[in-house]
Order: structure tokens, then C-alpha cells, then sequence
């Protein structure tokens, strides 16, 4: 299909739209999540959604998928608070109760699937698309949806910014200052439950957690500002979004959640390894620059020890003397000459007033480096 | 062997093999690997068959146990880049190794007779029909077969390394002095780990897995904090889940796996809530009976320290320390029902037994000293009534 066609085809455009805004609320909540260190607690809420799917079709008997979602909402809601109730009654740790949650609320939902499969409505094909996601079922309405909870939640997180930024990085602070910290505790957890949830149709249980997770964990990356990061995630999701859509569109037989995943995924990649701060390319380039000036001052420092016996700091020394121990090579060498703190004659080196300096200084922190 | 026994017979089976490397993974605080190694399965489960085409090979295990591996070295990889936390880690490397395994089906999903709904429930009502053949004599079904060899093995290693793993689990500095590295037991039961959920996920599914690694642990692990007797507890639990669900999933007409997740889902919360000294019901119990005891003490402290009649009245006492009024009453009534005051004319005063009390009490406070408190556990004992 050629681009035009992407543009113009209503369908395309709609789902393109709804992936899109759905990855930008992703990334912006679920950066809270990744920095409340609970980046897993997405993937046990949005299979501890499953449950609700079912029991609110059962119920209701209908496939609205309002109804359904608010199903999803509800009992997404129940898992968190048990998964809070066994972290904070009985020495199970966190693992194990998001583990427990995760299992036992989707294998529950699957047998009321199942359990539904095997009823006389015909209205019941087509739940399992929760499992996996199907972003081409997404109408109109849901984008409208979407965007919705997408602007409340905004909202939100603009009025209780200072709160929400207080609570992430020093509880016991926000305690002290008269924050009611269980009360924002329980509205960031209920957002990310209601990005979850809104996701659901779109990627799926099972994938959910990485739309939360990496635009999150790839904009880490590139900032130390949680404003940054938040803007920063957006724009990934809904990039990984507009391309995995894009991706999908382009060949038969791609599932949309998993190639949004994927995009997600190299995002995440491309930020561990270039990004200039934190990321692994250049931490091993700042690493060998290091290494490299360790070594230039190791060989200065053999050359200061030589010369300060001498009455004349300038005579000049034979090359020979120095060898690959004192972290010599040709390169350090003319690099010293370079920084202007030996001179080299022919087979001679002799050090000059302001490499004296230097040397003597080098482990002198208080003096600034050179 | 009927089918019905054949299915209930691996349900077991498996549940004892998950049960297993489950207890260690919960008191080891990897509970979440298991999540990630039975979705990151799926792409060797794929691409070990479209090498072999046999569905039923065993490569298709190796390969599978093999991504399973991979998924833990590469979180750990991830990890100690430093870059982001290991629970984000894990959230990140399976649902993209998953990602890969559920676009390979699909893009093959013609010549594939692989779904990804029985990726993730399993099919345990065909399991009995795969019977292994040797020579046209009949086996039993194929399922048990691999479990069982699973269940042997989990067993063996269990045995070989009781020791080792207890220490390493409890105490790893302990261990690596020792001598027992405690890398080699963590890549062990990291392998032992993912071959049991390879070979479970055959026959129970990728969710399944989990719920039969970790909650029947979590639920032994609430009764007892012997490891011993928690190995046997969640054997138990597992093997007890796995047939009750069987029959459940009959009754409904629905998945087996399913059901047994819920039954294990039923199992937990009965335990989570009734657990005795470990249980909500029993932690709320107590933490309220400690509220109780530690107003009763402040309220008879502070009527020791206050001598004049003026300062001892009731109404004057709920506003000094600041209590509402229903928690002002029943302190007192508390107080009085154990001869700890006398109520006389509004005016409040310690009894002897309350002064005996409030000096003993004091004294802990003071001296901080524990020979002192296991007196005062007696002591507070009394209140209860």
C-alpha cells in the first residue's frame, strides 16, 4: 500500500490514531510506574483485567466493550488491592503476590472464557481478541474513549504534579509534610490500572505490560528531569504506536500488539546503547578515555619521579628508559608533547616547567585539572 | 488407563513438578522469572519447530529450555548495565521474546499447527490421545512421560543439593564462604526452572505454569517457615488443586487449566485469610489487639504521672490525650474490667494492680531490657478477655 492510501483510508487512520494515543498514555503513566519500581505490576493488573472481561459479559450479555472495559477496570482494581493487601499483612514479598495475582486471576478469567465459549449466545465470539489485542476492531468511539481517559488523566497528573513527583522520589517526605501519600498512592495506581485497561482491545493481556513499560524505560534514558521523561515517553509510545501500526498494515498476517511491542522494543534498545548519559556506547567511550588518561598521567609521573632527583628539571632523559609498565607508547608520548608538558629531542625527552607542575599536582585534588 | 484418570494423573504430576523449583523461586524472591521464562518459551518453542516439523520432538524442549535460559541471562545482562531496575528488566525481555514467537506463528500460521491459545492454556484434555509407541506397544500418553522424567530429575537435583540450596537461598554470603558458589545453584535452578516449565507448558499452558510454580508455595509459605515442611505442604497443595480442578473443570464443562488455577486461586485466599498467626484475619487480630494494649498503657501512664483529682477526671482525660470519645470509652472500660483502675464519682484512679502495672511497664520503657518484656507478653496476655 503506498502512503497516500495511509492517509486516506478511514479505517487505518482511525486505528493509527487510536495506537497512537494509546502509547502516548502508556509511556506518560508508565513512567511513574517504572520509577515506583513497580514496572511489573502493570503486567499482573492487565491479566488480573481478564476476570472482569469475562464476568461483565456474562452479566450483561452484551459486547459492548464499555461495559466490558469497566468489567476489566473493576476486577484490574481487586488485583491491585489484593496485591497490596498480601504485601503489606504477611511476609510474602512483592514478586510473589504480583506472580499470584497475575496466574490466578487469568487462569479464573480463561475458565469463565471457556466457560462462556461453551454457552448457546452467539454473541460470544470474539472475546478471546482481548487475549492478544486487535487493534482493527477499534471504532470511532473507542478513539474517542481513549483520548478521553487520555485527557483526564492528563489532568490529573498536571494538578497533583507536585504530589505525584514528591511521592516517587521521597515518601517519607511527603509523609512528614502532611501529604495524604495513601490517597495519591491510590490515584497513580488507579491510573495506571485505567491506562491498562484502555490498552486492553488494542495490544492485549498479555502484552500490556510492555506498552507501559519500555517508552517508559527507553526515555529513562535520556534525562534525569521526571518532566522530560514523562514528554519523552509520550512521544516514543505514540511513535512505536503510528510504526508498529504502520508495520502491520504493510503485510499480511502481522498482529498489530506485537510489532507495536517490538518498535517499543528497539526504541528501548537504541536508547540503552547511544544515549549520551547513561547509554552503553558511550559509557564504554567515556570509560576508555579514562583509562587512556589514567595512563598518560601514570607515564608523567614515572617521568616527574626521574626528573625531580635532578637539579635541572629540563635535562634531558633517553626514551629507552621508559617502558609499556609506566603506561608508555608512542601515542602517549607525543600527546604529553602535545598538552606541552615534555618536549622531545630525537632519541630525548625532557620535561618542562609546566608538566613539572602538573605532575607534582597530580594527586592533589583540590587543584582544578588542567 | 482411562482418560480421565491419564489427565488428573499428569495434572498431579505436573503440579508436583512446578511445586518443586516454586518454593525456591518464592523465598528466593524470583517468583516473576517463572512468568517471564513460560512467555519467553514460545519463540524456541517456534523456531525449534520449524527445524524439526515434529511438534512432539524432544529438541523441541531443549530449544524451548534453552530460550528459557536465555531470557534469565539476558535480564540479568540488562540488569547489571545498571540502566534501568531488574523488574523493569524482566518486563522488558519477555513480552518482546514473545512478541518475536507470536508474529513467527503467525506469519506461518498456515503450516503450523501451533496455536497460541493452547500456548497459553495448553490442551490437556488431548494430552491422554499423544501416547508413546514402542514397538505397537502402549506406553501410556506422552505427557506423563515427559513430566514424570521432569518430576525425577527436579527430584534428584533436589536431593543432591538439599543442603546447598537451603543455605544459598537463606543466607548467600553464608554460602559463597562455604564454598558453594551460589551462581552455579542459581544457573541450576534457573535450568531446572525452565525445563519444568517447558515441560508443564506442554501440557498445562504458559499461565498455568506460574500458578503452579508460585501459589501453591505462597500458600505453604504461610502456614510454616520450614522449609522441609513447606516442600511438602506445596506438593500438596499442587497435587490436591490439580485433581480437585479436574473434577471442577468436568462439572463446569469448561479448561481444565483454568480450573485448576482457580482452585489453587480458592486454595490461596482461604489460607491468605485464615492462616492462623499468619493469616489477615489473624494479623488484623493482632495488630488491633496491639492498639488496644498500647492505648491501655499510655492511658495508665499517663494517670500515673498525674496526681490531683482535677487532672484524673474522664472528661478531662479523653481531651489530654487527644482520643475521641468511643476509643476513650472502651479504653476505660478495658481498664477497669481488669481491675487496673476504679471509676469513682468521674474521678479515675490507679489500683494497686494498675500501679504494679505502670511501675513494671515503665520500667521496660526505661531500660529497654528483653528479660523484662517476656514478662509483660504475660502480662498482656490478660487483656484479651
Amino acid at each position: 500500500m503506498d502512503i497516500t492510501q495511509y492517509f486516506t483510508d478511514y479505517t487505518l487512520r482511525t486505528i493509527t490514531l487510536g495506537t497512537a494515543v494509546l502509547g502516548a498514555i502508556c509511556g506518560m503513566l508508565g513512567s511513574f510506574a517504572v520509577l515506583r519500581k513497580q514496572s511489573l505490576l502493570g503486567d499482573a493488573i492487565s491479566h488480573a483485567a481478564l476476570p472482569g472481561i469475562a464476568v461483565a459479559f456474562l452479566i450483561t450479555g452484551a459486547k459492548d466493550s464499555n461495559v466490558l472495559l469497566l468489567g476489566a477496570l473493576v476486577s484490574g482494581l481487586i488485583g491491585v488491592f489484593w496485591i497490596r493487601g498480601i504485601t503489606t499483612k504477611t511476609h510474602l514479598k512483592t514478586d510473589t503476590a504480583l506472580g499470584l495475582i497475575l496466574s490466578l486471576f487469568f487462569g479464573f478469567g480463561m475458565l469463565l472464557l471457556t466457560y462462556i465459549q461453551k454457552q448457546p449466545n452467539a454473541n460470544q465470539a470474539g472475546l478471546d481478541k482481548y487475549l492478544f489485542g486487535q487493534a482493527a476492531t477499534l471504532v470511532e468511539s473507542d478513539v474517542l474513549l481513549m483520548v478521553t481517559v487520555t485527557g483526564i488523566s492528563l489532568l490529573v497528573m498536571l494538578l497533583f504534579w507536585k504530589e505525584f513527583k514528591l511521592l516517587l522520589f521521597d515518601k517519607n517526605y511527603a509523609m512528614t509534610l502532611g501529604f495524604n501519600t495513601k490517597f495519591i498512592d491510590g490515584l497513580i495506581s488507579f491510573f495506571i490500572v485505567l491506562a491498562i485497561v484502555i490498552g486492553l482491545q488494542t495490544v492485549g493481556v498479555v502484552l500490556m505490560s510492555a506498552m507501559l513499560l519500555a517508552p517508559a524505560a527507553a526515555a529513562r534514558q535520556w534525562t534525569n528531569r521526571l518532566s522530560t521523561m514523562v514528554i519523552l515517553a509520550a512521544i516514543f509510545g505514540a511513535f512505536s504506536g503510528v510504526f508498529g501500526t504502520a508495520i502491520s498494515a504493510s503485510q499480511n498476517n502481522l498482529s498489530t500488539g506485537p510489532v507495536i511491542v517490538l518498535v517499543a522494543a528497539v526504541f528501548v534498545i537504541v536508547s540503552f546503547l547511544f544515549s549520551p548519559e547513561r547509554g552503553i556506547i558511550f559509557k564504554q567511550i567515556r570509560l576508555i578515555k579514562n583509562r587512556r588518561d589514567l595512563q598518560l598521567k601514570k607515564t608523567l609521573y614515572f617521568m616527574y619521579d626521574i626528573v625531580r632527583d635532578h637539579d635541572d628539571i629540563s635535562r634531558p632523559h633517553a626514551i629507552r628508559i621508559l617502558n609499556s609498565f609506566q603506561g608508555f607508547t608512542k601515542k602517549t608520548l607525543s600527546k604529553l608533547e602535545e598538552k606541552n608538558w615534555i618536549t622531545i629531542q630525537g632519541q630525548n625527552w625532557s620535561m618542562t616547567a609546566d608538566g613539572f607542575e602538573t605532575a607534582a599536582n597530580l594527586y592533589n585534588n583540590n587543584i582544578p585539572e588542567s | 488407563m482411562s482418560p480421565m484418570l491419564d489427565i488428573q494423573l499428569i495434572a498431579a504430576v505436573t503440579a508436583a513438578a512446578c511445586a518443586i523449583p516454586g518454593v525456591f523461586l518464592v523465598l528466593r524472591k524470583m517468583a516473576l522469572i517463572s512468568d517471564a521464562i513460560s512467555h519467553s518459551i514460545l519463540p524456541g518453542i517456534v523456531i525449534g519447530f520449524f527445524i524439526t516439523h515434529d511438534l512432539a520432538s524432544p529438541w523441541l524442549i531443549i530449544f524451548a529450555a534453552f530460550s528459557g535460559i536465555i531470557t534469565v541471562v539476558l535480564v540479568e545482562l540488562i540488569q547489571k548495565t545498571g540502566l534501568v531496575k531488574e523488574d523493569t528488566a524482566i518486563g522488558l525481555v519477555f513480552p518482546a521474546l514473545f512478541s518475536i514467537g507470536v508474529i513467527l506463528i503467525a506469519q506461518n500460521a498456515n503450516d503450523v499447527h501451533l496455536d497460541v491459545d493452547a500456548v497459553l492454556l495448553g490442551d490437556l484434555v488431548y494430552a491422554p490421545f499423544d501416547r508413546l509407541m514402542i514397538d505397537g506397544a502402549d506406553f501410556g500418553p506422552k505427557g506423563l512421560w515427559t513430566i514424570s522424567i521432569t518430576l525425577v530429575i527436579t527430584l534428584l537435583f533436589l536431593l543432591a543439593f538439599y543442603k546447598e540450596l537451603k543455605v544459598s537461598t537463606f543466607d548467600v554470603g553464608l554460602s559463597s564462604a562455604l564454598g558453594f558458589s551460589p551462581v552455579i545453584l542459581h544457573y541450576g535452578l534457573m535450568s531446572v526452572a525452565s525445563v519444568t516449565t517447558v515441560a508443564a507448558f506442554d501440557a498445562v499452558g504458559a499461565i498455568l505454569v506460574v500458578a503452579m510454580m508460585i501459589a501453591p508455595a505462597a500458600a505453604a509459605y504461610l502456614l510454616t517457615t520450614d522449609l522441609r515442611k513447606m516442600l511438602v505442604l506445596s506438593v500438596l497443595f499442587g497435587v490436591g488443586s490439580a485433581i480437585g480442578g479436574y473434577w471442577f473443570a468436568r462439572w463446569l464443562d469448561a479448561s481444565i487449566s483454568g480450573s485448576i488455577t482457580t482452585v489453587l486461586g480458592i486454595l490461596f485466599l482461604l489460607i491468605y485469610l485464615f492462616a492462623p498467626s499468619k493469616g489477615l484475619i489473624a494479623v488484623l487480630f493482632r495488630q488491633n489487639r496491639q492498639r488496644k494494649e498500647v492505648s491501655l498503657l499510655t492511658f495508665l501512664l499517663h494517670l500515673n504521672n498525674h496526681d490531683s483529682e482535677n487532672e484524673r477526671r474522664v472528661a478531662h482525660l479523653q481531651e489530654h490525650i487527644n482520643w475521641r470519645k468511643v476509643r476513650a470509652n472502651s479504653v476505660l472500660q478495658l481498664a477497669e474490667k481488669n481491675n487496673m483502675i476504679t471509676i469513682d464519682n468521674q474521678i479515675v484512679s490507679l489500683t494497686d494492680k494498675g500501679l504494679e502495672f505502670t511501675e513494671k511497664a515503665l520500667d521496660y520503657i526505661i531500660t529497654n531490657k528483653d528479660e523484662k518484656i517476656e514478662d509483660m507478653k504475660d502480662d498482656f496476655f490478660l487483656f484479651r478477655g
